[in-house]
């Protein structure tokens, strides 16, 4: 029977701790007693440090042009159906084989930047295929790299599940037993879906969750529990936990707030306003929340500010990220903050950055370029800092995306779809591997007109329509991996209250469909051990 | 005449001209009707017309209009804050000699001027040495900034803006000739319309190049047999977030649910599929295409460009690129169009589908009521503004003007028992907060340029800039709940520890020392020559200080507190607790004594010490929240 959770994410900690609490007979503020109540003792172990950053592509990146299907059977189908390709790109939406002129701007062809798993490694496991191979983005180079050297790792077709689900599943109307997110292939709800399993609206989410979990560790060594989870770029639900809140420092660093102190040389008006900004006593709710902000502006931004001081920008690694474009200067700022973990006593973050542009409706080529370019880079300059500072094992860096999209064209795009392929990070990823099934390369079964036999072909079960993937990871078990090493407890990833509220759907769980079986395990095996 | 250059859309025909579908007229004739019905209504200047309002025109539930006539400055800038941005003593005045009606129906009235006749006074179109201004997005920054700081029909303005955040386009990714005035033209269409109806606004931005271009309608082509199906992203869209939203509404606005308690989603991904076929084959006005009579080719380049007209031409139909299958959406049927022919009535069929949804009314009434009152309107209040909508008293469907009056004379909004509602009000967004500091103090630039660029860097400035949302989702969703709030509070999605501080900086040096702009004496944009613009008079308040001596403390409290006091009704409509003017004037009292300022001190200090009051107010959750 499947564990299905009505109260996604709703206060877990407090519930899942209200028994200890009651046990020590505290009443002492929540942070501190999260403090006093020795859980998720694997963050304890020893005096190390690790950090997750999640780099979130706004808009839903397009798969198919992201991981292409690069075999020949594979990309003869992908061929077919993203439109003629080769110099004359009308209509198509196909990468070439061969370098091309996209947008005025000379790329490489796909057979440039193939991606070798690493010697010994398991095939890709594919779904009623043999012989896969897949190309990265042309433009992403620098990730091209680190997956053939071993430092980054594919996740294929993960998106959004309750429980594992076929395509007669889905199309069926039980939805008692086969239920699904709510709200697929709309934007907003699907980015809230994935941050925290519910759509808009949502408030906690499990980035939050796991900083829940990791504020003992930071509290305990002296730092700000503020520190835990640090938002780089604007608000989102990912970072918001039960009581871990999501901070915000921008690009450049925390900003200073003048007007405490003294403005136009009015000190007693800049006391005036830092007493003014307290959200002692305010009945209205609206306003006070806006006076907790304020006040923890103040409060934070000495510290962020001196500590990431001695890190600047000018010198190495910091001046080797790529200038002129927002994530590239965000995972700088956190590539800061990590230098400064010492002098922040924080032993560990969760971060979130983001970039936007993925919403490629029209001009998917060109703008594909652009963005993969962005997201590679930007993360390459990334783990380099992180290798430079010594950390490169302690900090692990994946990518998540709104949806994916249609295989389809739509002329110069692609539409809203569902599962998406990812990318992780890092010195403790198991790289230069493939996790999860490799989706079909195919549209077609889903035409009024078609016959049963084409409706039932193996290579048709695994999209809901127009290439819409429909995923065979979910996004439980990617970030369950991610937790784990990040040394979440089990206790904390499965039952009641867990971090991941439907990962207990999936672990160990064997889905059949025409001969082909899926298996669904709450640790992809992609990260090293804790 | 070109549609846009047309004074008032309601009383004009010619306004629907150039909208190739039938269908308007019978709502635009039903339009007068209204606006003379509230006319007569308000005639006798407001005075005890509770019945007259509310039988002759608007709805008559329960909780409307029982308020009609301002009882103090305060009330009176306390409406005027929720319709307009700022509360000038004149306007205060205004609203008090006659009602809140009268005041609404005489901004009704006033004439429309638009941004695309400004730019070409300004002479961004004219000059061909100034082909930049071909891929330029500033000059509609400052269009809007204009219209928001500057334009008389401000009630107008700040509706628009209301609009601008619900059928969102954005500068973010416009790419396109003439991209400054392709935005202009959009903010044309919103004003426009905001006193029209409904309906004639989903077909005029649907049609819009800016948003065929945002919203990838622009260029959308039938499906081929082959694999390439429609875009769906303006399907999507316009359902999602223009129309009906993604759950089934009941009148008041909640979700429905089945009977295991399910919210009812109230569209289909195959709805979606099929509507989106009826958005095939639209394209930008060929007659101004480069490769038409009219394209324009400027001294020393070797391409030709589109001729800007056509940034405010509704987008054109090719039959041979419109897609020929039948359409099953929400219901409704539109049959298969064999050659692309009935394009036109298929977009008729559709928007009439939408327009007509039971879900309209809530959904965009209670965003409306979130933008100019509170973020937290009772389901009652949502219930009253979708009636109006549904009905504004004569039979209309989709009155816009009906949906102002019924937001704004609504007891949730007029009276006073909300006041003491602790979770009521809604968080001014950063855009208004600044256009209400600029009106207010006529901050204004010298020659008239209007050189305020993009306001969004959340470190150093506002973080929030019109018509400049990262995606079409706003800048901030209906929905959005700060997380240790738990109570829905859609304009926080912008308040973190970053731009707290960012607005809060910006402002403490603009308020003084005004706009870093480039030749603010000139019109076209250039990058050098920076100088200072749009400096804020405060002579009505530097005026106050007529203290002879600094101290002791005694003589500088007395003009501490009428600073404080005026600026309280200003900014705040009287809502700074009592708490926080005492904190105020005794540190404005403090300081002035600190720095000895007194009647004879330099109009340097006199404005600083000004500047600090305002500051304290910026500051102040009291201000932050309106209530």
């Amino acid at each position: 029977m499947y564990l299905l959770q009505p109260h996604v994410h709703s206060r877990r900690a407090f519930l899942k701790r209200a028994g200890q609490l009651a046990f020590t007979g505290a009443a002492l503020p929540t942070a501190i007693n999260l403090a006093a109540m020795g859980e998720a003792a694997a963050f304890n172990a020893g005096n190390d440090y690790k950090a997750l950053v999640c780099v979130f592509m706004y808009g839903g990146s397009d798969y198919a042009n992201t991981l292409i299907p690069a075999d020949a059977a594979s990309y003869a189908a992908y061929q077919t159906i993203r439109g003629t390709t080769g110099s004359s790109l009308q209509n198509g939406i196909a990468l070439g084989r061969t370098a091309e002129t996209i947008g005025g701007a000379n790329v490489p062809g796909i057979n440039s930047s193939l991606l070798t798993p690493l010697a010994g490694g398991a095939p890709i496991s594919a779904i009623g295929q043999s012989g896969l191979q897949y190309a990265m983005h042309p433009s992403m180079t620098g990730l091209q790299g680190l997956f053939n050297a071993g430092q980054a790792a594919v996740m294929l077709n993960c998106g959004p599940l309750v429980v594992p689900i076929s395509k007669a599943q889905y199309q069926g109307s039980n939805r008692t037993l086969f239920p699904v997110p709510p709200k697929l292939f709309s934007h907003n709800d699907q980015q809230s879906i994935w941050q925290s399993s519910s759509p808009e609206g949502s408030t906690i989410g499990w980035g939050g969750n796991i900083g829940d979990l990791a504020l003992n560790s930071n509290i305990s060594n002296g730092s700000n529990s503020l520190f835990t989870c640090v938002s780089i770029t604007g608000n989102a639900v990912f970072l918001s936990g039960d009581t871990a809140l999501s901070y915000q420092v921008g690009s450049g660093g925390a900003v200073k707030i003048n007007a405490v102190g003294s403005p136009y040389s009015f000190g007693s008006v800049g006391t005036a306003i830092n007493q003014l900004i307290s959200p002692t006593g305010r009945a209205n709710i609206l306003e006070r929340e806006y006076s907790i902000v304020n006040k923890r502006a103040v409060d934070a931004e000495g510290a962020i500010t001196s500590a990431i001081a001695g890190f600047p920008t000018t010198t190495a690694p910091f001046s080797s990220f790529p200038g002129g474009y927002s994530l590239s200067d965000q995972l700088r700022m956190v590539a800061r903050l990590i230098a400064a973990r010492d002098t922040l006593k924080v032993k560990r973050q969760v971060f979130m950055v983001s970039i936007g542009g993925f919403d490629s409706h029209d001009n998917l080529l060109t703008d594909h370029v652009r963005n993969m370019g962005r997201v590679s880079g930007a993360m390459t300059a990334f783990h380099n800092a992180m290798t430079a500072l010594g950390v490169a094992d302690k900090v692990t860096a994946f990518t998540a995306t709104d949806f994916g999209r249609t295989l389809t064209s739509n002329g110069d795009g692609s539409d809203h779809g569902w599962g998406s392929h990812q990318f992780m990070v890092g010195g403790a990823v198991n790289g230069g591997k493939f996790y999860g099934y490799a989706p079909p390369v195919s549209v077609g079964g889903h035409a009024s007109g078609d016959s049963a036999a084409i409706k039932a072909a193996p290579e048709n079960q695994w999209h809901v329509g127009q290439g819409r993937l429909l995923p065979t990871t979910s996004v439980d078990q990617y970030a369950g991996t991610l937790a784990k090493w990040f040394g979440v407890a089990n206790t904390e990833l499965t039952g009641q209250g867990s971090v991941l509220p439907f990962l207990d759907n999936f672990a160990g769980r064997t889905l059949t469909v025409n001969g082909t079986s899926l298996t669904y395990a709450n640790d992809l095996g992609f990260m090293k051990a804790p | 005449m070109h549609a846009l250059a047309e004074p008032e859309p309601e009383s004009s025909q010619d306004s629907n001209k150039n909208e190739p579908v039938a269908g308007i007229k019978s709502t635009t004739v039903a339009t007068i009707s209204i606006a003379s019905a509230l006319l007569a209504a308000c005639g006798g200047g407001g005075g005890g017309a509770t019945g007259g309002i509310s039988g002759a025109v608007l709805p008559s539930a329960p909780g409307f209009n029982n308020f009609p006539q301002a009882a103090s400055d305060n009330e009176a800038a306390r409406f005027l804050l929720q319709v307009q941005f700022a509360a000038t003593p004149a306007d205060v005045s205004s609203v008090r000699t006659a009602s809140f009606a009268a005041y609404l129906q005489q901004e009704f009235a006033k004439p429309i001027s638009t941004g695309w006749d400004w730019l070409e006074q300004q002479g961004y179109g004219a000059d061909a040495v100034l082909d930049k201004n071909v891929y330029n997005n500033a000059i509609a920054d400052f269009v809007v900034w204009r219209d928001l700081i500057s334009a008389p029909d401000t009630v107008r303005k700040r509706v628009a803006l209301a609009l601008s955040e619900f059928f969102v386009v954005s500068h973010s990714s416009m790419e396109i000739d003439w991209r400054g005035y392709a935005m202009t033209a959009y903010w044309d269409v919103l004003n426009q319309h905001a006193f029209g109806n409904f309906r004639d606004l989903l077909e005029a931005i649907t049609l819009n190049p800016a948003m065929g271009y945002f919203l990838n309608t622009r260029g959308n082509q039938k499906e081929d047999g082959k694999g390439r199906l429609p875009d769906e992203n303006y399907a999507r869209e316009v359902m999602q977030l223009f129309t009906i939203g993604v759950f089934a509404l009941n009148p008041n606005g909640t979700v429905k649910q089945d009977a295991g308690g399910k919210k009812l989603e109230s569209y289909t991904s195959e709805d979606v599929s099929n509507l989106a076929r009826v958005f095939t084959g639209y394209d930008f006005d060929p007659a101004y295409a480069p490769s038409s009579p009219n394209g324009l080719q400027f001294p020393g380049e070797n391409y030709k460009v589109w001729a800007r007209e056509y940034a405010r031409r509704p987008m054109t139909q090719r039959a041979d690129r419109h897609s020929t299958l039948a359409v099953n959406f929400l219901g409704a049927s539109i049959p298969a169009r064999p050659g692309g022919a009935g394009g036109a009535a298929a977009l008729k069929t559709a928007l009439d589908t939408l327009f007509n949804h039971p879900n309209v009314g809530p959904f965009f009434g209670r965003q409306m009521i979130q933008r100019l009152v509170t973020s937290n309107p009772s389901d009652a209040y949502v219930a009253r503004v979708a009636s109006a909508f549904n009905n504004n008293g004569a039979g209309v469907r989709g009155d816009m003007k009906a949906v102002w009056v019924a937001i704004l004379l609504d007891d949730e909004a007029r009276g006073t028992a909300n006041l003491s509602n602790t979770s009521f009000g809604k968080l001014r967004e950063p855009i208004v907060r600044f256009a209400q500091w600029a009106r207010s103090f006529r901050a204004y630039p010298e020659f008239g340029t209007w050189k305020l660029f993009d306001l969004s860097d959340a470190s150093n400035s506002l973080g929030q800039s019109p018509l400049r949302s990262p995606s079409v989702f706003n800048f901030f969703r209906p929905g959005y709940v700060p997380p240790a709030l738990g109570i829905t509070a859609p304009e926080f999605q912008l308040v973190n520890e970053t731009t707290v501080g960012g607005y809060l900086n910006f402002m403490q040096n603009v308020i003084k020392d005004g706009i870093n702009t480039p030749t603010k004496d000139k019109a076209e944009v250039d990058y050098s020559n920076y100088t200072r613009d749009f400096l804020a008079n405060y002579d009505g308040f530097t005026a106050l200080i007529n203290n002879a001596n600094h101290t002791p403390a005694t003589n500088t409290e007395p003009v501490a507190r009428a600073i404080l006091t005026q600026l309280n009704t200003t900014m705040c409509a009287g809502q700074l607790q009592a708490a926080s003017v005492t904190i105020m004037v005794n540190a404005l009292r403090d300081g002035m004594v600190a720095r000895q300022v007194k009647a004879s001190s330099t109009p340097a200090l006199k404005r600083e010490t000004v500047c600090a009051a305002i500051l304290m107010i910026l500051a102040c959750p009291d201000y932050l929240i309106q209530k």
